[in-house]
């Protein structure tokens, strides 16, 4: 009985794994035809225009210029202005911390008695899986692409004024965490807004916040957490594998086959092989970057001061004079999330019973993926010219990188290749995470197979599609997540200052005492 | 009347309230309290979880933690001696598996009686109960 019951059992998912591979059998070769016949024809073209459909309502919502036709698109100057207040009103926290931050991401502060799950590195490193994604190679040419040289100076200043607000989302994020009854931590910007807003006596507005911003997070993790990266990775791919342009229905359909091995279970190993290889690709994409530095060394500060020039001056450019801070603006908050307000959900797992110390360790992360990295990128992208060549106008993206790296180093596009799909595969992997919380905070645990289904689809949508569609509902998405966030953050900006003097006070004077915090209560969820 | 009590009744909950509200019907059903069982089922931890990805928490530290979590919950409303099991997986194929392990003769559970949307979403859990037990279940509503 109990045999043919657990078969039973068994069964009844089983029909349910037969049904989607029927469906995907009846399908695939529907794409495939579809591929064949000129691009935006058939089923890939439907999806293509599905998508712009939407770009189109969303960029109605979230796009509108400020102050006329060649103004500063609104949401741009929303995180533009959060990042600016978070560095005043703290007190450019983002140099004074710097310090402390480094000496609490080497251990110095770890307490094993703390309640959390993980070490403030370990925080750290698993928040930078989701951060130094494929954005880091591909995001950064297409910043130089749109904006000129002069977006790569834009960047750079995105980075160090967002490691404010970056300060700011993770204090809180740490701070109104939930332990749950298993002992694991909920965090991220769906509690800090719905229990911190609460404890102000603003809860309707918390909990509307909280809403909003678990529906944005939940919707951008399927752009710039997953489409955007399976566009690129395959970008980065196919340009060093030629015989898979036409294939993209393949390469979208065996990335997303892997990230279902790790994201539905099964297979974690991978998710923890990319976590170990992303570090040394990063070491390993830095030290090239150094290289071509070395190489063409006397062209190195032309390179620099083009870049800074340019960012003042950039004319006939699309946007008119602030073209390039937007665009610059806009692709750092893309690839180091301040003021976005996902990287909290990451950090809230930290072990530490001071929620500023995590804020502050937060803070290195736009310092490492944009100040470091995406400027690392910038400069080979400039100094070897490429984006200049008028015969290479057609590369963007992950092509025009690799194509800058080809002019020193010839083999270099093999290891973007590898190094972008590994980059891309795990901050995939970080952002089905983020995009699940979120999708459980508001329909519950037991249905985020749902969820994974959908990013699933996601990936392969991401693949087939072109960077147009893509990289514009990834940015409308991401940048919309900033609206409830900041919001929430302004609101509660008192309370991070506040807290931020005591925590500082105390460090100072040589007493570190841990103080009762509200959040560390186990609090139910369904 | 002790031959129409039942010998073994699992009682699903999930920590919210209405779930705990399985557990008087539930106990109406046995001579015995010890008959109650009880099973919450957690999922997985996502493979991108900082605790997963640095493996810091084991599954299980997590089951042992909830285990003294509803031991505690349970005794506040009064109720001693039921045993609790933790699983983690699926919800509705783990509660399958443990009811016939332990041979229950009934589940007692609790319709979260959503309409619309999120029935289509969530409602599913005691519905696909109903469907694969091979005892009589009890849906509260």
């Amino acid at each position: 009985m109990k045999q043919l019951l657990s078969r039973k059992t068994s069964l009844f998912r089983l029909k349910h794994y037969l049904y989607g591979l029927a469906f995907l059998l009846i399908f695939l070769p529907r794409v495939a035809f579809a591929q064949d016949d000129a691009a935006p024809a058939g089923f890939l073209g439907s999806i293509e225009a599905g998508v712009q459909g939407i770009v189109d309502i969303l960029n109605l919502i979230f796009y509108f210029k400020v102050g006329g036709e060649n103004g500063m698109p609104f949401i741009v100057l929303w995180l533009v202005i959060g990042a600016v207040f978070f560095t005043f009103r703290l007190k450019f926290i983002n140099i004074r911390a710097f310090k402390h931050a480094i000496d609490v991401v080497r251990g110095k502060y770890d307490s094993e008695e703390d309640e959390g799950d993980v070490s403030h590195f370990q925080a750290l490193a698993a928040a930078l899986s989701g951060t130094v994604g494929i954005g880091n190679i591909a995001g950064v040419a297409i910043a130089i692409r749109l904006g000129g040289p002069g977006a790569a100076f834009w960047m750079t200043m995105a980075g160090f004024l967002g490691m404010s607000s970056k300060f700011a989302e993770c204090t809180l994020g740490q701070k109104y965490r939930v332990i749950k009854p298993d002992g694991t931590v909920g965090g991220g910007p769906m509690y800090y807004l719905s229990r911190g807003l609460s404890a102000m006596g603003m809860a309707p507005v918390g909990k509307a916040l909280a809403v909003i911003f678990a529906v944005m997070c939940a919707i951008g993790s399927l752009g710039i957490g997953n489409m955007f990266q399976a566009n690129q990775a395959f970008a980065a791919v196919s340009n060093v594998l030629p015989f898979l342009t036409s294939l993209s229905w393949l390469f979208g359909i065996i990335l997303a086959l892997i990230v279902g091995l790790v994201i539905l279970g099964g297979i974690e190993r991978i998710g923890a092989v990319a976590g170990v290889l992303v570090p040394v690709m990063a070491v390993i994409y830095a030290l090239a970057c150094f290289w071509v530095m070395l190489v063409k060394l006397p062209e190195v500060p032309g390179a620099i001061s083009t870049i800074i020039t340019t960012a003042f001056s950039p004319e006939a450019l699309a946007g008119g004079a602030i073209g390039a801070l937007v665009i610059g603006f806009q692709r750092a908050a893309f690839s180091n999330e301040a003021g976005l307000g996902s990287a909290a959900i990451a950090h809230s797992a930290a072990k530490t019973d001071e929620p500023v110390r995590e804020g502050i360790v937060a803070l290195l992360e736009p310092f490492i993926d944009t100040m470091f990295i995406c400027n690392l990128t910038a400069i080979v992208i400039v100094l070897t010219g490429v984006y200049a060549d008028p015969t290479a106008t057609d590369l963007n993206g992950a092509q025009l990188s690799a194509a800058s790296f080809e002019t020193v180093i010839s083999w270099f596009p093999y290891v973007i290749a590898v190094a972008g799909f590994l980059f891309a595969l795990s901050t995939m992997i970080s952002w089905s995470y983020y995009g699940q919380q979120s999708w459980a905070f508001l329909f519950g645990e037991s249905t985020t197979n749902i969820y994974k289904g959908i990013f699933l689809f996601c990936v392969f949508v991401g693949a087939v599609v072109n960077l147009g569609p893509v990289l514009e509902f990834s940015d409308i998405m991401a940048l919309a997540m900033s609206l409830p966030n900041l919001l929430g953050c302004f609101l509660m900006s008192g309370l991070i200052a506040r807290e931020l003097t005591s925590y500082m006070d105390r460090l100072k004077s040589g007493e570190m005492l841990p103080e009762p915090q509200v959040a560390q209560e186990t609090v139910l969820r369904r | 009347m002790s031959w129409l009590k039942r010998k073994s009744v699992l009682i699903p909950i999930d920590f919210s309230d209405l779930s705990y509200q399985a557990l008087e019907p539930a106990k109406e059903q046995v001579e015995n309290i010890s008959a109650l069982k009880l099973i919450h089922v957690l999922s997985p931890l996502h493979p991108a979880d900082p605790a997963a990805m640095w493996d810091t928490v084991s599954d299980q530290d997590r089951k042992q933690k909830v285990r003294a979590f509803t031991r505690d919950k349970l005794s506040e409303m009064g109720y001693d001696d039921i045993h609790i099991e933790v699983a983690i997986g699926d919800p509705m194929s783990k509660i399958m598996d443990y009811a016939q392990e332990i041979d229950a003769d009934l589940i007692v559970m609790s319709s979260h009686g959503r309409k619309g949307v999120s029935h289509f979403l969530m409602g599913s859990v005691a519905e696909q109960v109903v469907r694969l037990s091979h005892c009589p279940v009890l849906i509260l509503k």
